[in-house]
């Protein structure tokens, strides 16, 4: 097989990888600091959703905010529940995705959408009410970095979204090991108890990871419709939700492990095309695709034993209340 | 001139549900000074240092710091006075290294850390007080001894002037006391206050400048060290109560029960809470076991219970090897344990009273067939025992929760003690602590519940931090102390006060 | 002015209220939610409401609500063990593949006679579906990892498993091509007493009494609602938790199972990719709302399978999306959530 067909495999692999990328460095933050947010499905949902109704009505970069905004709503609905109300996140989590996926399909409808287009921007022609799919996010090539084999046709021709994902992530990365801030964060994940005493404001950090996750997760969903699948089908997130948090456990909660994780995670999907394509997926599709879900409870159960605990696990007090002793 | 104490608590008094906890108690820390605060369990030591710390509030009294009246809320406050406690349990995070977990939330520490500058901070600090922990290490590597350095780097490094420490060699070898007792030296020197919470003497007199005794919630002498000797401290924290007498009828001594060889376990922090501990108890005999609560007996008694390992030593009951059978098989053979604070662990609060008792007694065949409960008969069987042990509660399926700790206590007793196991008597009953927290009248119920069954024949051992309350019961009494026995003599062969001076040497002396 | 006092043990009749209560507030929220997305509120309420009213529409909730109650009751074992299983979809997911396989093996090697293929598909889903969730049990009893994900993660491994059977070696030979099992013959098919809702209630009901039975007089029930209360005091009364929860997982996945018994041989008639629009999730909601009692879970259940119901009046006279009753049952799960910490803490008046 010559290297052609390598490059286009590469280059979605990134495509599709950011979307699992700008999902988990939300919610790394928000595990880090103790919260479970099983929401993640629902939100990036909404997300996708958000957009694709906003871009109609508004353009792209609307999009993108009102995305957000969503998100940090939902992010906030759970540190409610989950923060000041400590209640069980488990269930709080799975509320919320089914909200999510609820709302989204709703919007999104034929019928109901149109309703919400023409409050949203009255002088919408007809035709555009019923469109099935939206523009997609330009390409910006980079001009010399590109021509590098492999590497560059993978990292270089995306649009700006990829790019500011790839830069934040290492970014997040030193915010959460470098600094001071970040060590807050993750102390309160591991201690909450310690880090109260030491007059640190558990809540007020759990609050602002909760408000990460849900952002970060609605801007997943919304490049996802934007950048990689620019029409609406019901269901398309397709546990890609759940898959971020898996890979979450199998990147040891690192930002900087996320990226391998993700592009890993979505090297698998693309090959799961490309193999129907080599005829191999007559009859073994669903077992490519089962594959992120089977390594995510394998990664877990690694990380159970006793040896790896010590080593690289899940921050202590994650998807534990906290309550003030005393 | 009179320098300024840098702690003063004047007329604390603290009350909780049954006791009074601080009894009009006052204090005072110089700087430059280690005062060790000694007293038996439950004389209110942790809860004076708690209020200083700021987990609780006082009912009356007041604080003053540095001279400055002061209001404690919360260990933050505390800690911005320049009060830092060290607790027993460490409050630590295992998988982040030294530094990180020194450093966190200091302001000085900067938005970016600098790992090699604060490292070198780190490691500066423990120069000074003779420590020499790698700060790149993570703590989850670090030995007991090197954890509590770190606990107390977290607090130097605060600039705090007042440390309180509770109980601090209790998970400490030897040679990492000494090393401590010498980096609390070179604080005093350098004007801090530290409180040291202790009840082993040697220690009083090893590092500290001055004693306060407590007994019972008040305070009963403050005396420098070198103006008074070990034995009237130990007279002063064990006192001279009133033997209350209890009508203890002769019965006489059976067959050997149960028998230890060599007993070795491990505590849950990791030190070894038994170390070589040889035991005999007979029938219709009651083996009281003195000693400082943390020395050991919980976990002995855990052992002889099936709930915990035994690493090293053998069990026999009736002569039969039972080391490490597990609980079931234990309970099989009679073996009864009453856990410490048992209406917490025996229990289900949220549970019927008729299925607590059902907790021990479901799988009887008198209450049961192969795959079923019968609760009518173990409601009727409960009834009987509200009644036999006058349970305040009116009917067995009023919920565990509407019951007080006195009455709860009872039913664990009722469900432990109830002879229609399968028609016998316990064969050994292992009482840890069960008239703490009682009153009166729930504790004299529980010890003529234990003579009963003593004189029904059945082996006990008895655990409880009441001296008095022991040398009355028991026909025997060996003292614990460092997990292993320090002495054995009959009740009536000593004094309370030479079996308090017992329970507070090293036994290694 | 308002303080929060933590509730000692809150009665029956308080979680009942507070569930009431939170149940009212959800239909309110939800009415906020659709007005300002332009639907018509008290249309949307009416046509639910109708569904209740009108014998064929209740008849038609009664049989969608089967794999739903089935599930949740395989949920109110594990829940009141402790165990959070949210992976009732993918047990689901397994007895479907399991009554089929029975039917296929059936059909090509007559390897099961006739008179006893319900039986033995019956028993092969409640097989089927326990050894899906105990793969999750013993993880977490011999591991000690967290039954959420791998419960979650192990549905979707259970629906991609469906996805393959049916899109290659189950393939119905003279299906046209389209993903479907072969048809089930009658005789294997749920159909006794004229409508599948009666077997699907008769199901209900014998499975509903087991479980009640179960927890009220077995030792085992006994053992699970300990576990579900306190793994300390279970195991201080020498009660052996690892056993409890393998068998108390195999108990909840099995039941779920004969849910998708159910779907296939009663609803569907064979297996297809997707059976199941969410039966094992939707569960969860309807146990919290039962407060894990399985008697509830059949009225509850019932309400959730009138929602589905309606979702289909709303499609064809609101134009409205299935996704609104997805909007309206979570609205109710995080009204039921909440409710929780009222159940908790009681709000007082101080001075």
């Amino acid at each position: 097989m010559s290297i052609e067909w390598i490059e286009p495999v590469l280059a979605s692999t990134t495509s599709i990888g950011v979307v699992y990328l700008l999902g988990s460095l939300g919610e790394i933050y928000a595990e880090r600091s103790g919260i479970l947010n099983l929401g993640l499905e629902g939100i990036m949902a909404i997300g996708a959703a958000i957009s694709f109704i906003i871009t109609i009505a508004w353009g792209h970069a609307l999009a993108f905010l009102v995305a957000g905004i969503f998100g940090i709503l939902m992010g906030l609905l759970l540190a409610f529940f989950a923060v000041s109300l400590r209640l069980n996140q488990i269930t709080v989590g799975l509320a919320i995705t089914m909200l999510g996926l609820g709302l989204s399909g709703f919007i999104t409808f034929p019928t109901t959408r149109k309703i919400i287009l023409q409050t949203l921007n009255p002088e919408l022609p007809g035709a555009v009410l019923e469109t099935q799919s939206v523009s997609m996010l330009p390409s910006v090539p980079i001009p010399l970095l590109k021509e590098i084999p492999i590497v560059g046709p993978m990292f270089f021709n995306h649009n700006v979204v990829v790019y500011i994902t790839l830069i934040l992530a290492p970014l997040m990365w030193f915010l959460l090991f470098r600094t001071s801030a970040g060590l807050k964060i993750r102390s309160v994940g591991e201690n909450p108890g310690m880090a109260d005493a030491l007059g640190i404001n558990v809540f007020r950090i759990r609050y602002l990871t909760c408000i990460l996750s849900g952002m970060f997760s609605a801007l997943a969903g919304a490049y996802f419709m934007l950048g990689f699948q620019p029409f609406w089908i019901e269901g398309m997130t397709g546990g890609r939700g759940f898959i971020t948090l898996s890979l979450i456990i199998l990147s040891t909660w690192s930002p900087l492990r996320a990226i391998f994780g993700s592009l890993l995670f979505g090297g698998i999907e693309v090959l799961q095309y490309r193999l129907q394509l080599f005829g191999l997926g007559a009859t073994s599709p669903q077992f490519v695709l089962m594959l992120p879900y089977a390594i995510a409870v394998i990664t877990l159960s690694l990380l159970s034993v006793e040896s790896f605990r010590k080593r690289i696990s899940a921050p202590a007090a994650l998807a534990k209340p906290y309550y003030r002793e005393g | 001139m009179s320098v300024t104490p840098l702690v003063e608590l004047r007329g604390i008094v603290k009350k909780f549900p049954n006791v009074v906890a601080n009894d009009h108690v006052d204090f005072s820390l110089m700087p430059g000074e280690v005062h060790a605060l000694l007293g038996e369990n439950a004389a209110g030591k942790t809860t004076l240092m708690n209020i200083l710390y700021g987990l609780y509030h006082p009912d009356e009294g007041e604080i003053y710091v540095k001279g400055k009246k002061v209001k404690i809320r919360s260990p933050a406050d505390s800690i911005k006075l320049g009060i830092g406690m060290v607790h027993q349990s460490f409050r630590l995070i295992p998988v982040h290294t030294v530094w990180e977990n020194v450093v966190l939330g200091l302001k000085e520490a900067g938005f970016i850390l600098n790992k090699k500058k604060l490292a070198e901070t780190v490691k500066k600090v423990c120069e000074e007080y003779g420590w020499n922990i790698d700060p790149n290490a993570k703590v989850w590597q670090l030995s007991v001894g090197e954890k509590q350095q770190v606990e107390l780097l977290k607090l130097l490094i605060r600039n705090v002037d007042i440390l309180i420490l509770d109980e601090p060699t209790s998970v400490l070898t030897p040679q990492e006391t000494k090393n401590l007792f010498k980096a609390l030296r070179i604080m005093a020197e350098k004007g801090k206050g530290i409180i040291l919470i202790t009840h082993k003497l040697e220690e009083v007199f090893e590092v500290g400048d001055r004693v306060t005794v407590m007994r019972k919630g008040k305070v009963v002498a403050t005396k420098p060290t070198n103006e008074v000797t070990a034995e009237e401290l130990a007279n002063l924290m064990i006192g001279r109560p009133v033997l209350f007498k209890l009508e203890k009828p002769e019965v006489k001594k059976g067959n050997v029960v149960l028998e230890a060889i060599g007993l070795k376990a491990m505590g849950d922090r990791g030190v070894l809470a038994l170390d070589d501990v040889n035991l005999r108890v007979h029938s219709g005999e009651i083996l009281g076991i003195a000693g400082i609560a943390g020395n050991g007996q919980e976990e002995l008694v855990e052992v002889l219970a099936g709930m915990r390992k035994a690493h090293g030593g053998r069990v026999f009951i009736d002569g039969e090897d039972v080391t490490n059978k597990g609980v079931k098989y234990l309970i099989e053979k009679g073996v009864v344990y009453i856990p410490p604070e048992s209406t917490r662990w025996a229990l289900v609060r949220e549970m019927r009273l008729v299925e607590n008792v059902a907790l021990k007694l479901y799988r009887s065949k008198d209450f049961s067939s192969k795959f079923t409960i019968n609760w009518r008969k173990l409601f009727e069987f409960s009834k009987k025992l509200v009644e036999e042990y006058d349970i305040a509660a009116h009917s067995p399926s009023i919920l565990a929760s509407a019951l007080s700790g006195g009455n709860l206590q009872k039913v664990v007793l009722a469900r432990e003690l109830s002879t229609t196991r399968d028609g016998k008597v316990p064969k050994l009953i292992l009482a840890a602590y069960p008239t703490k927290g009682l009153d009166v009248a729930a504790t004299e119920f529980v010890q003529s519940l234990l003579l009963k069954y003593r004189s029904l024949g059945s082996a006990i051992i008895f655990l409880s931090e009441d001296l008095e309350e022991i040398m009355m019961l028991s026909d025997r009494v060996v003292v614990m102390s460092r997990g292993r026995i320090a002495g054995e003599f009959l009740p009536t062969e000593k004094t309370i006060e030479e079996v308090g001076m017992m329970m507070v040497k090293d036994s290694a002396a | 002015m308002f303080k929060l006092e933590r509730r000692v043990y809150p009665s029956r009749k308080t979680s009942g209220l507070v569930i009431f209560l939170s149940f009212l507030l959800a239909f309110f929220v939800t009415g906020l939610i659709f007005y300002f997305l332009g639907v018509n509120v008290v249309q949307f309420y009416s046509i639910i409401g109708n569904v209740f009213i009108t014998p064929v529409l209740f008849l038609q909730a009664v049989f969608r609500s089967i794999p739903i109650i089935l599930s949740s009751l395989g949920l109110v074992v594990a829940f009141r063990m402790g165990f959070w299983n949210i992976g009732a979809e993918g047990q689901i997911y397994l007895g479907m593949v399991a009554a089929t396989g029975i039917v296929i093996l059936h059909v090509f090697y007559d390897a099961i006679p006739v008179s006893l293929m319900l039986i033995a598909m019956g028993v092969a889903s409640f097989l089927a579906g326990g050894a899906w969730c105990l793969i999750a049990a013993s993880l977490k009893a011999k591991l000690g990892v967290n039954e959420v994900l791998t419960t979650l993660m192990l549905n979707y491994i259970a629906m991609l498993f469906v996805d393959y059977l049916v899109y290659g070696p189950w393939r119905d030979p003279e299906g046209w091509g389209f993903a479907l099992s072969i048809p089930f013959p009658d005789y294997a098919t749920l159909t006794f007493g004229g409508h599948p809702s009666v077997a699907g209630i008769t199901i209900s009901v014998a499975v509903a009494a087991l479980v009640y039975v179960l927890f009220k007089y077995t030792k085992l029930g006994f053992v699970l609602s300990v576990l579900g209360k306190s793994s300390e005091v279970a195991k201080y009364a020498g009660m052996s938790v690892g056993r409890a929860t393998l068998l108390g997982s195999l108990i909840s996945g099995g039941i779920a199972g004969l849910g998708g018994f159910y779907v296939v041989s009663g609803m569907i008639g064979r297996l297809r990719p997707r059976a199941s629009p969410g039966y094992g999730y939707t569960a969860i909601i309807v146990a919290m709302l039962a407060q894990l009692n399985p008697w509830l879970i059949l009225p509850a259940g019932i309400f959730f399978g009138g929602l589905l119901t309606a979702g289909d009046a709303l499609q064809s006279l609101l134009r409205l999306p299935a996704s609104t009753i997805t909007v309206f049952q979570s609205v109710i799960f995080l009204c039921i959530v909440l409710a929780e910490f009222f159940m908790r803490y009681k709000v007082v008046l101080k001075r």
